[in-house]
């Protein structure tokens, strides 16, 4: 039929549409993972000179313990979100409370407050305690908005699975939580993915916070990049590395769990 | 029934068991440094004065030089240019590109992961990346014009192309959201109000504001409204790019917040411009909660 | 001491002789400093490079573990100052950013020196305090006069050309006042589309030679009267003067360039002319650099007020907070002793120092001689000049912020977003916002 047959070519041009313009928005992000494989004379343009010396030059600065602070920071983060958070967004979605609205009002706002207005408190009340410098400090901190994240997407999740599965196993004698263990929570492990991961890399992606929080010991990999912005002369090489070496990890997250973090970042945001 | 009503308490007492403890962090991590934050903001606080925190005189003292003798009401103006631009240009370029994208292929899912790599890359190494673009010096975009013989001026010290370049920048970096939302939705669209319409013989641009735009619209508000309260938030794009010049250029709210607070220690006065920029978020989130976002359950 | 000089040879001596694989003897026990960790901080620049190359000598003469870190300078200065705010005790031995010498220490931040410099047991006897050259570590007394920092850097202000043979060509000379300096850029600028002139973007530093030039200045009469006069009609003429020449002859994106990109925009002879830190245009001269067979050197020019090269300096402090005191002015005492700067000098090639024993040295003005043009001769001279004391207004506690205004003030006249007086006009209001802000009393 030629109607069929046009819109096969449809889909043709815009697949090929697509995909033009997808080297396009990705061009710049490519350009920097060339340069970072560019020996510093050829960077400035010229003959394309391959190197792996601004990877192994990061080795022996201060860039591998940052990176490793950013793990542990961004891991524990989320680890706590969760763990406080999931129950509590379960709970929201079953426990019909009258105040339901204004808590998530107040886990809105929370995911919505700038920075700074966060940074001004922190900062003061971190001084006082010692927490400056400290990845427990950049944790606590990650957690207003990892935590307000996971009661927000997981609600969402849970609000999709249906009450009758529960109230089968309620039945059968289990407990609240008992069910939930049993029944909800094995069905959530997409959400519970989709969650984890938005919260690591809300957390991995902080630079703000740990730009003011911290100092040397527990500077994140994101800051420990600016910090090769030196005064006396970009090292782009080295920025252009270490800023690969930070984006890996988001975008292995990104690219192995497509599907589910899809619904993680539109939860809520769309009627389903 | 008793039993029935042991079972309903009981029942509520398990989810106020387990919602407590995040209330109570949640509580600890935000309500608490709220207060402080709005109590600091009634004190010309800064550390080169002792004594300074406490001082509560003149607790409007702050708020009547941000709006009346300083910098701040430009710096709020120079944000809303910076948000519409940027959100104007976010929302062409999702909804543009979520239209293409709409085309049921294996092709086709692997390109809309593609398109999602710029929201989710580290927002340092988007502004490094920028950085790159327009530094002639080593800037693939230079070397390019220069081929053709341009030679055109730095964008980010001019002050008529810096705010829309870090408008640009940061579209890049965020047009994802809006076209993954927007797709989300058109893919929700029941196949047979498309056929409906086609059958009557509407015209592609007839389908689009007639049958798919009416259908979107709630997603695209919401996804709107969200990247307008985040743009209030972009901070490594002009940290890295222009640190909030050339003269003031870019010297939006956020950045003139953290200047203030961080760079002079002017902790009060920094506070009462965070308090004001909560209270403007406070009430962007009251539209997102009117226009029923978050009440899916209830649909 | 000499106790401690010789203890050292005992201990490189007797490690040689043993030449033991692995770790040093029993005597590591008796270093001072064993198990202590020192956390030093300054600001990427030559110096602290040069310094780097030293310190693993230190950590084996006296047993200490040194932190060094080196951020960059807008992110240093900006954390070093929440850091001092909160009395924090990260840091051990810190760099005193020049223009923030007036705020640390009249905060009360920084630790005063002199307890530490007349203890002999932690200072050598053969230090010599006396050896610094007087105006420069004068900028780092508190108001009791007490030491809170010892200067590393005297730098000044000076010009420097690339294509000297570009100005000689033209029946020119190096120019000696504002007015032979337009002449000149005019004559020699933009012939085979090389640019004339380019400063860094921190006008808040490289601009205030030319206000003062212009008989402007930044307060009515710092110290004690911080008024601000920005917006006087010589500070106009000033700011009109310095941004007609830049752009003018400045290079494209010349509100871009910082210090690094204008030396090694100098170096590599692709901008003509600067008045630069001695610091960056020397740089010109060092062996193998395109510009060094064609530079050439002088005073910083004077203008219609006279002649006011802007001279830096930034030291090693102690921060109030610190914990270890005794072991980081034992650092600062090591790194600022003669031996050690003679060492630089003589093998890194670092001469904006600040010892008089050493600039009195023949081999000191030798190096300095370029092309016949005698850089130390202008070096001392300038030094002699910024005794007048026009400096003052540089080590205001609130003078930060005040610099950024000139900044954004000089930025606006470049980019021909603001006329002058318009521009100066805003800086000097948000000028008076700010010290209003600060507390300072007008």
């Amino acid at each position: 039929m030629p109607r069929r047959g046009s819109r096969a070519g449809r889909r043709h041009g815009a697949e090929w549409a697509a995909t033009a313009l997808l080297l396009v928005v990705l061009a710049p992000a490519l350009w920097l993972l060339q340069m970072s494989f560019r020996t510093e004379a050829s960077i400035n343009g010229g003959v394309f000179v391959a190197t792996l010396a601004n990877y192994t030059s990061l080795a022996g600065s201060g860039f591998p313990a940052s990176f490793a602070n950013s793990v542990v920071a961004s891991t524990t983060a989320t680890a706590l979100a969760l763990l406080l958070g999931v129950p509590a967004a379960y709970a929201l979605s079953r426990g019909g409370m009258r105040r339901r609205g204004t808590i998530a009002m107040w886990v809105l706002v929370t995911r919505m407050a700038p920075p700074i207005a966060f940074t001004v408190p922190f900062f003061l009340a971190f001084s006082w305690l010692g927490l400056i410098d400290t990845v427990s400090g950049l944790v606590v901190v990650y957690l207003t908005f990892d935590l307000a994240m996971v009661i927000w997407t997981m609600r969402s999740f849970f609000a999709a699975i249906p009450h009758s599965l529960e109230e089968a196993a309620w039945i059968d004698g289990a407990g609240v939580w008992g069910a939930f263990l049993r029944v909800v929570l094995p069905l959530s492990v997409p959400g519970l993915a989709a969650t984890g991961i938005l919260c690591f890399i809300m957390s991995w992606n902080d630079f703000f916070f740990a730009l003011i929080l911290t100092r040397t010991n527990a500077m994140t990999a994101p800051v420990a990049i600016v910090n090769f912005m030196q005064y006396a002369g970009w090292e782009w090489g080295k920025i252009a590395a270490a800023g690969v070496l930070v984006l890996l990890p988001v975008l292995a997250f990104t690219l192995l769990t497509r599907r589910y973090l899809v619904r993680g970042l539109t939860a809520g945001g769309v009627k389903e | 029934m008793s039993a029935g009503a042991g079972w309903a308490r009981a029942q509520r007492r398990a989810f106020l068991l387990g919602l407590a403890p995040a209330l109570i962090v949640l509580a600890a991590v935000t309500v608490g440094p709220a207060a402080y934050l709005v109590a600091t903001s009634l004190t010309p606080l800064t550390p080169v004065r002792p004594g300074s925190g406490l001082d509560f005189s003149h607790p409007l003292g702050n708020y009547i030089q941000a709006l009346f003798q300083s910098s701040f009401p430009h710096s709020v103006l120079l944000q809303a240019e910076l948000s519409l631009l940027t959100v104007g240009m976010q929302t062409l370029a999702g909804v543009g590109l979520a239209l293409l994208l709409d085309v049921e292929s294996r092709w086709m899912e692997v390109l809309r992961t593609g398109f999602l790599v710029p929201m989710v890359l580290p927002p340092i190494v988007v502004a490094i990346i920028w950085k790159v673009l327009t530094t002639p010096d080593v800037s693939p975009a230079y070397s390019l014009l220069a081929w053709f013989g341009l030679r055109p001026g730095s964008l980010v010290t001019n002050p008529v192309t810096a705010l829309p370049l870090i408008a640009f920048a940061d579209t890049w970096e965020w047009f994802p959201f809006t076209m993954l939302m927007v797709l989300a939705a058109l893919q929700m669209q029941p196949r047979e109000q498309l056929e409906a319409a086609r059958i009557d013989g509407a015209n592609s641009r007839q389908m689009f504001w007639h049958v798919r735009l009416p259908f979107i619209r709630p997603a695209l508000t919401v996804a709107v409204l969200f990247r307008l309260i985040d743009s209030i938030k972009a901070f490594p794009l002009i940290y890295v790019l222009t640190d909030g010049g050339p003269g003031r250029a870019t010297e939006v709210t956020n950045y003139y917040a953290f200047v203030q607070t961080f760079n002079f220690a002017y902790w009060g006065y920094g506070s009462a411009i965070a308090t004001m920029m909560v209270a403007g978020v406070f009430v962007l989130s009251l539209a997102i909660g009117r226009l029923g976002f978050g009440r899916d359950e209830d649909a | 001491m000499g106790g401690k000089l010789r203890r050292r040879a005992v201990i490189t001596g007797a490690a040689g002789m043993l030449a033991l694989p692995g770790k040093a003897p029993a005597a590591v026990g008796a270093k001072p400093l064993s198990g202590v960790t020192l956390n030093v901080s300054c600001w990427n620049a030559p110096y602290p490079q040069f310094l780097k190359k030293y310190i693993p000598e230190f950590e084996q003469e006296t047993g200490a573990r040194v932190v060094y870190t080196t951020p960059a300078f807008p992110i240093y200065n900006q954390r070093m100052d929440i850091a001092l705010a909160t009395h924090s005790d990260a840091y051990d031995v810190i760099n005193v950013t020049f223009i923030y010498i007036g705020r640390w220490v009249g905060a009360g931040w920084m630790t005063p020196l002199d307890p530490f410099i007349a203890n002999p047991k932690l200072t050598p006897a053969d230090w010599n305090p006396k050896d610094f050259l007087p105006g420069i570590e004068a900028a780092f007394r508190d108001s009791k006069g007490e030491l809170c920092a010892v200067p590393w850097i005297a730098d000044i202000m000076m010009s420097g050309a690339s294509r000297y043979d570009l100005i000689h060509g033209a029946g020119l000379t190096m120019p000696d006042t504002f007015d032979e300096m337009h002449k000149m850029l005019a004559a020699v600028s933009h012939k085979d589309g090389l640019p004339g002139f380019v400063v860094e973007n921190h006008y808040g530093w490289t601009f205030l030679g030319y206000l003062q030039g212009f008989g402007a200045n930044v307060f009515r009469a710092p110290p004690h009267d911080l008024m601000p006069v920005l917006d006087s009609p010589e500070a106009v003429q000033a700011a009109e003067f310095f941004a007609t020449i830049m752009r003018d002859y400045g290079p494209r994106g010349a509100l871009s360039y910082t210090y690094d990109q204008v030396t090694a925009a100098l170096k590599a002879a692709k901008v003509i002319y600067s008045t630069e830190n001695e610091a960056f245009v020397t740089q010109m001269a060092q062996k193998g650099a395109p510009a060094a067979p064609t530079c050439g050197f002088s005073l910083f020019p004077k203008g219609p007020a006279g002649r006011f090269p802007q001279i830096a300096t930034h030291g090693w402090g102690i921060p109030a907070g610190s914990r270890k005191k005794d072991a980081a002015w034992q650092f600062i005492a090591w790194a600022m002793s003669e031996k050690l700067l003679l060492r630089m000098f003589r093998e890194q090639g670092w001469s904006s120092v600040t010892r008089r024993s050493i600039i009195d040295l023949p081999e000191f003005h030798a190096k300095l001689n370029y092309n016949g043009f005698d850089v130390a001769k202008i070096y001392l001279e300038t030094l002699n000049l910024a005794d007048k004391g026009y400096m003052a207004y540089r080590t205001v506690p609130a003078y930060p912020q005040i610099d950024r205004q000139i900044n954004i003030a000089l930025q606006s006249v470049i980019s021909g977003e603001k006329k002058a007086a318009q521009a100066m006009k805003d800086a000097q209001h948000n000028s008076l916002e700010a010290l209003r802000r600060a507390g300072v009393k007008l």
